[in-house]
């Protein structure tokens, strides 16, 4: 939605699933609140206007370059790592450990598939919501922005608007995907709102194709696949292969790796042609 | 009440005057030229009427509401509109897209959410496209399009939306004479709804175009009359035609 759509290259998607995850940890190890309906709420909110001040931040005012958002996010989960790893109150380097499971309707979601279940759903909204957006009027005007966000202007866009709606809505996605993962593993630790989770989400979208729903979502897929097995088989090696795959992936599929059929069914036709 | 007044207007870059106390106006269903040497001032004076970028000195009125240090955005809400040198479509994008990105740049979020207006605007795409002969290629990228037809879609973007003026910069580069003549055609049918600023090195192209010519020399506007008067006095002779 971020870099593909609207073209705002942000590293700081990690950041904000980092607060979902901290809130969820925070609330839920301090309270008894454990209802994931309300716990998935609250994350949203959170990450929404976490999501507005930095939007408000970085758009409103003058235009600003996919280079200065890459480095101002960067520079957000650069911080927020290091409050994670250094606040007491949020468990410093330890995080914060023994969060409870969650429950929905009183009744707790304990077991792995209960709490696939639930992220599953979550991940389905997230995606049909998407999809409409996407496909509605507004994704026109999205890429407009992306494409050429001064002429964009000249129609009468509101640009900064576009661009902050955008980030809020990612912002809240990210939050709640947090929460999912802290009620689910237990714990919340500064890693999951630091640099390198922030890195391996703009990996997704290189890999599988920016401006595509389903492209990041099968690069994470391929990628969490191969990561399992090359780990029981070349550990040290994965990191290196991963980089390769990156490196022939953009140079031969720049659009990434939804856009493969597309080029294979090129290079038939040209065969035939010629 | 004149429906675009510049009055005195100044641009300054560091110690470079680009624009030297210009003035000039256009009224209601005028087509105005403004023609001069390369580095005149041309565009940089198009550029702060525009909003790209804002004058040092001096006042734009739009129908008599100052509009100087407005943005591009506002402009464009107080119903201006513009047709780059290089033709600014998105080539990526279908006619159809790109017509309907015009229309749709003052809907609200929640209305381009529930794609509120997409019928109605199918009717008004349809309508445009035709008058500017880009009908049977609604549904192709813009990047198939020839030269002359990506700058009549950018004209045709620009005049979706019903604007009071519109300003072409350089509307006929690169096209072949029987294009021109239909450009022509397309911005005297244009000049009923609209006033019309053109910015041109032809000559030939918009003294058979425009009711007045302004002739920008310096950054200066050194002179300003109907075609025939600026075919004929001597200080644009001396300093604009004799360089063509």
């Amino acid at each position: 939605m971020c870099w593909g759509q609207t073209g705002i290259f942000t590293f700081g998607q990690a950041a904000l699933f980092g607060l979902g995850g901290y809130v969820v940890g925070l609330i839920t190890t301090k309270s008894s609140l454990t209802d994931v309906g309300i716990l998935l709420l609250i994350a949203i909110a959170v990450g929404a206007v976490a999501g507005l001040i930095i939007g408000i931040f970085l758009f409103s005012g003058k235009r600003v370059g996919e280079l200065y958002v890459a480095l101002v996010t960067l520079a957000i989960s650069f911080i927020c790592e290091r409050l994670a790893n250094s606040w007491t109150l949020l468990g410093s380097g330890n995080g914060i450990p023994g969060i409870p499971y969650p429950t929905i309707f009183g009744k707790e979601i304990g077991s792995a598939s209960g709490l696939f279940f639930l992220a599953f759903v979550v991940f389905a909204i997230a995606l049909i919501l998407s999809i409409i957006i996407v496909n509605s009027q507004f994704g026109l005007t999205m890429n407009a922005v992306r494409d050429d966000e001064e002429r964009a202007e000249f129609f009468g866009y509101r640009r900064s608007v576009v661009q902050i709606a955008v980030l809020v809505f990612a912002a809240a996605l990210a939050a709640s995907g947090g929460a999912l993962f802290a009620v689910s593993e237990g714990f919340v630790s500064p890693s999951m709102s630091g640099l390198a989770l922030s890195t391996t989400t703009v990996l997704w979208v290189v890999l599988g194709g920016r401006g595509t729903l389903f492209g990041p979502l099968i690069a994470l897929t391929v990628l969490e696949v191969v990561n399992i097995k090359m780990q029981e088989v070349l550990p040290s090696l994965w990191p290196i292969l991963v980089g390769l795959l990156l490196l022939i992936t953009m140079i031969f599929l720049p659009k990434g790796l939804t856009s493969m059929p597309a080029k294979i069914r090129e290079s038939r036709r040209k065969a035939a042609s010629s | 009440m004149k429906l675009l007044e510049i009055t005195s207007v100044t641009k300054k870059f560091g110690s470079l005057v680009a624009v030297d106390s210009a003035s000039m106006f256009i009224n209601q269903n005028e087509i105005v030229g403004l023609i001069g040497p390369n580095g005149s001032g041309k565009s940089t004076l198009l550029h702060t009427i525009c909003g790209r970028t804002f004058a040092t000195e001096g006042t734009i009125l739009l129908q008599g509401s100052e509009i100087t240090n407005k943005t591009p955005q506002n402009r464009a809400n107080a119903g201006m509109a513009i047709k780059f040198q290089l033709a600014r479509i998105y080539l990526e994008k279908t006619v159809r897209e790109n017509i309907l990105i015009s229309l749709q740049a003052k809907e609200s979020i929640f209305r381009q959410l529930r794609s509120a207006s997409l019928k109605a605007f199918e009717v008004k795409i349809k309508e445009i496209a035709k008058e500017f002969q880009l009908e049977e290629y609604l549904d192709e990228p813009a990047k198939s399009l020839s030269h002359g037809q990506q700058q009549w879609l950018e004209i045709a973007m620009a005049m979706a939306v019903d604007p009071i003026l519109l300003l072409l910069d350089e509307p006929t580069a690169g096209m072949s004479p029987k294009e021109r003549a239909d450009t022509a055609v397309l911005i005297k049918k244009a000049s009923k709804k609209c006033g019309v600023l053109i910015v041109e090195h032809d000559l030939d192209f918009i003294k058979e175009l425009c009711n007045r010519i302004s002739v920008l020399h310096h950054g200066n506007i050194v002179a300003t009359g109907t075609p025939a008067e600026i075919e004929n006095d001597p200080k644009v002779k001396e300093v604009y035609l004799t360089r063509v």
